[in-house]
């Protein structure tokens, strides 16, 4: 079971619009970070991700586990969010 | 999408960028019922790209989201579905065509490839060691996280120019490195020379990028060859922007001829060597790469799929 998700966002980034389109979609609530606005907290989307790259999806589970999505990546995103 | 019926449409429509997303929303205007279908990002490169100032209609041009949405919610209006996943495959079957895609098989009268193309790579040492962790490829979505930082950027078209200038924002300094000579339009060279004189940007020309460097944090430095001159730009990223390769691996076991790049060939009807399949925008040979002749592309090829829908024979033009 999600317990919530984290979207790591710039203004200009085309797929992260897909990323939160998506969610909206499925009806998946989340927290947007837009990094343009809180540069502070670039250094935790890039230890998150291990990339310097957006979006960057994190959906925590029930159990605390983490699954971290780079990119828009249907074949990720897509059953990360469904349970 | 149910698993045991076979969807059917009049059209599908493979991209979502301004040559797929036009020709949507004519045919479904005139009541072909149309799919389309898109593996990225609805509105293709348009959408990852910053401002639009040449696409006719936007005196104060146009941010590439925006237009993106635009074209979207106007293709919507009319009817059009829009379907994320991928086309795989395409196999005739006489009055139907069957495409695979990533959401299951799906039978269409006629097709419209509007597949657009991707960034290409350099294929030096470290790009692919580093993508993401200082190699990118749109600016758009990762300029972002070099604030203050120095980039190089590497390509001498018009994509290298205006995203050279949209990094301005960020970036303290960029090396522009040109493998020859510049191709970049007039107008956008213009441009540049205000970033030029205020030293954020340098170009330098006949400086082939030979390697990108390292460590654990990521890019250092980029080392280039310029005649029998070694140079090293120390910098914190690199973006890429030397040229695009058509999206046309899907059809290559299909009757639709390509050129030798992988460009479609078509008539003046944007009908390929299948007949049902026609291709328009940047995937098709001959096109000038540009978003309003794609739009133009698009439109162009509705109309010839109504009459193809209609059963008025095309002419078969020797072009295709
Ligand atoms: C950096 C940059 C800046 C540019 N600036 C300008 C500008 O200022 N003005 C201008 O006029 N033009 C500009 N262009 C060019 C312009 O973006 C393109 O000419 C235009 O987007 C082409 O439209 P298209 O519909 O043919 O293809 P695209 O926009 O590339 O769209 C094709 C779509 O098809 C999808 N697709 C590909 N294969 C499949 C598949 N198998 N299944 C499903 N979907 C698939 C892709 O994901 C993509 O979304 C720029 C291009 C770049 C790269």
């Amino acid at each position: 079971m999600t317990k919530n998700v984290t979207i790591f966002t710039t203004n200009t980034c085309a797929y992260c619009q897909m990323v939160k389109k998506y969610l909206g979609a499925k009806g998946v609530g989340y927290e947007e970070v837009n990094l343009d606005e809180h540069p502070d907290r670039q250094a935790e989307a890039m230890r998150l991700s291990g990339t310097m790259t957006v979006p960057v999806t994190v959906v925590t589970k029930q159990d605390e586990t983490q699954e971290v999505i780079i990119g828009y990546n249907l074949a990720r995103l897509a059953p990360a969010v469904a349970a | 999408m149910n698993q045991t019926e076979v969807p059917k449409y009049d059209l599908v429509v493979v991209g979502a960028g301004p040559a797929g997303l036009t020709a949507a929303i004519y045919t479904t205007r005139e009541d072909i019922k149309t799919l389309v279908f898109e593996r990225g990002v609805v509105g293709g490169l348009a959408a990852v790209t910053d401002k639009i100032d040449n696409y006719p209609g936007f005196p104060d041009g146009v941010a590439g989201l925006k237009l993106a949405d635009d074209l979207r919610l106007q293709a919507e209006r009319f009817g059009t579905e829009i379907e994320l996943g991928e086309v795989t495959a395409i196999a005739d079957e006489g009055t139907y065509k069957r495409l695979s895609t990533t959401s299951g098989d799906i039978l269409s009268k006629a097709v419209l490839v509007a597949t657009g193309s991707d960034y290409k790579k350099i294929g030096v040492p470290g790009e692919q060691e580093y993508y993401a962790r200082g190699v990118h490829y749109c600016a758009t979505c990762d300029g972002a996280f070099y604030r203050d930082k120095r980039l190089v950027v590497i390509g001498g078209g018009n994509s290298a120019f205006q995203e050279t200038i949209f990094l301005t924002r960020y970036a303290s300094h960029i090396d522009l490195l040109v493998r020859s000579t510049i191709k970049a339009s007039d107008v956008l060279q213009k441009e540049m020379e205000t970033y030029i004189k205020a030293a954020k940007v340098t170009v330098h020309t006949n400086t082939a990028t030979e390697k990108i460097v390292g460590n654990a944090n990521g890019v250092t430095e980029v080392l280039a060859r310029q005649a029998d001159k070694s140079l090293s730009f120390k910098t914190d990223g690199v973006f890429v922007f030397v040229g695009l390769t058509p999206n046309s691996q899907f059809l290559k076991n299909t009757l639709v001829r390509l050129d030798s790049i992988g460009f479609i060939l078509t008539d003046d009807h944007m009908q390929t060597t299948m007949p049902g399949i026609f291709a328009a925008g940047d995937v098709r040979s001959g096109a000038t790469m540009q978003i309003a002749s794609a739009a133009g592309e698009g439109a162009t090829a509705a109309l010839k799929i109504r009459e193809y829908l209609e059963g008025r024979p095309l002419p078969i033009q020797d072009e295709a």
